[in-house]
């Protein structure tokens, strides 16, 4: 790794002012899972200049649950949501989400802020010294339209012909699904909002932003993720879907279902929750709901099998809320 | 020459009382520590380094403190070879910057043996090694697991482990090395092999 400055900030101002100070040439570490392997394969367009250290922030690693709302500080670990006992209970899509992201080692060291504010992994843009000088890195083409995408959007790009990398947390779908609110230094974003369709970022913080809580609400209704993954231990999904989905006698009242990894940002099945309402939780009401999910979808020559996998993604996270 | 605060200029008889003072009324560190001063207690002794912010803690306890039962082998963390004990948790050190880690407590597979715990002797008595590179990260992350779950299943073991990559394929073994420690560390006899 290349030398860099580094700040242990104190407090949320004091992270601030650094990132303010700094503008584009900083990067927060708080895990560091992700950022410090970007860092020794030189992926970055440009390579950060200072960390600011946001794990010497007080009162950002917690979970408390008080008046109906769950609130998760940014830099609880993965691994603690994991375990806790209320979240397993009351949130379990968020409990699971978290148990199956990555590896014990990663869970204990990767935070819930950093994990819906990891980059993509598309294995184009991850290429060792930039290699494929991609849109995201200020080239000017997606190598992934013409050669290998079995791991990308079939969804479409960012635009036309633009970014095809997809979203890889487990923890955002299940976060969206149970309509999570993500609190930063400065706004509080609805978490369907939190993510963004753009070559430059997968958020819509700016430079200087840093999540600091999520919030959830008690749910309605019941919830549940699934993944589907090569391994069952370290790898990122193929494709995972996380529901949250209310009964009021035996009839769907309201559905929330999101699937990642399968388009630049979580995707909102949003025809599929349209395709519950008013039915009861069964196979072949599952089953229509996993085909209305991808009935928009645009494969590409080598990822049509993850529409297929998309499809019983949908219809095992919404049987697993019976 | 006294000693004189640098805030208010006042004299005092004794440098201790001056940083007293300082403490009390001006609420400041009577001397800031130096950027990248680390203060570290690995396996119970304590070491004070200077590293640079782009040092990895791999690189501190493998290269500069000399315990090499920390392996290296991806350096991404991926395969936790790398595994140490940090404040409880077992993490990758290769993907931990060392200056974030003042006043940690670490240990390493050279303190579990040490130690003498039984994880060491039925890790031999089950052979979950061939080449034995990646054994010393099985060890510790299976060392952080039975700190935390005494009496793991067969499930919880295999999860724990799951993120360390043996090439050599020993996984067979591990689960079994792993129950028979927790079973001697709670007074039992150790099975047959």
């Amino acid at each position: 790794m290349k030398n860099f400055a580094h700040i242990n900030a104190r407090s949320l101002d004091e992270a601030v002012t650094a990132l303010q100070r700094y503008g584009k040439r900083a990067a927060i570490i708080a895990g560091g899972t992700d950022l410090l392997g970007k860092m020794k394969d030189e992926i970055l367009p440009a390579y950060p200049e200072a960390l600011v250290n946001i794990k010497t922030i007080p009162g950002l690693n917690l979970i408390e649950e008080k008046k109906g709302t769950l609130s998760i500080g940014a830099l609880t670990r993965l691994e603690d949501i994991a375990i806790d006992a209320r979240i397993i209970d009351g949130y379990p899509a968020l409990a699971e989400a978290a148990r199956r992201t990555a590896s014990t080692h990663l869970r204990e060291m990767g935070t819930i802020g950093g994990n819906i504010c990891q980059d993509i992994r598309c294995w184009y843009y991850r290429n060792q010294n930039n290699r494929f000088a991609c849109l995201r890195k200020g080239g000017g083409r997606c190598y992934a339209i013409d050669g290998d995408n079995r791991y990308h959007s079939i969804f479409g790009g960012s635009v036309e012909q633009g970014c095809y990398a997809v979203h890889p947390s487990d923890t955002a779908p299940a976060l969206i699904a149970l309509d999570a609110t993500i609190k930063t230094s400065r706004r509080s974003i609805k978490a369907e909002d939190f993510f963004q369709v753009s070559v430059a970022k997968t958020t819509v913080l700016d430079d200087d932003e840093i999540v600091t809580e999520i919030q959830i609400p008690k749910p309605a209704g019941t919830s549940a993720f699934v993944k589907f993954a090569l391994r069952k231990a370290i790898d990122f999904p193929i494709v995972n879907c996380a529901a949250m989905v209310t009964v009021s006698k035996k009839k769907v009242t309201a559905a929330r279902i999101c699937l990642n990894a399968v388009y630049v940002k979580p995707y909102r099945a949003t025809a599929a929750e349209d395709a519950m309402k008013g039915k009861a939780i069964n196979e072949a009401n599952a089953e229509a709901a996993g085909a209305a999910a991808v009935s928009g979808a645009r494969p590409m020559p080598y990822n049509a099998y993850m529409v297929q996998i998309a499809k019983t993604m949908v219809k095992r996270a919404i049987l697993g809320c019976a | 020459m006294p000693p004189i605060c640098p805030y208010c200029s006042t004299t005092f008889d004794a440098v201790d009382k001056l940083k007293t003072h300082i403490i009390a009324e001006h609420g400041a560190e009577p001397l800031p520590r130096p950027e990248g001063l680390i203060d570290l207690m690995v396996n119970g002794e304590r070491y004070e380094l200077q590293v640079e912010p782009n040092v990895t803690l791999y690189t501190v306890i493998h290269d500069r403190l000399g315990l090499t039962g920390v392996k290296m082998f991806c350096d991404r963390g991926a395969c936790g070879s790398c595994t140490v004990i940090m404040n409880g948790r077992p993490v990758l050190s290769c993907m931990t910057l060392a200056i974030e880690c003042d006043s940690a407590t670490i240990e390493t597979a050279e303190g579990i043996a040490a130690a003498k715990h039984p994880l060491i002797e039925t890790y031999v008595k089950h052979h979950c090694m061939q080449c034995g590179y990646c054994t010393p990260g099985f060890v510790v992350t299976a060392k952080a697991l039975l700190d935390r779950n005494p009496n793991p299943t067969e499930e919880e073991i295999r999860e724990a482990l799951s993120g360390n990559l043996c090439r050599c394929g020993t996984y067979p073994q591990h689960p079994k090395a792993v129950a028979e420690a927790a079973k001697l560390l709670q007074g039992g006899e150790g099975g047959t092999r």
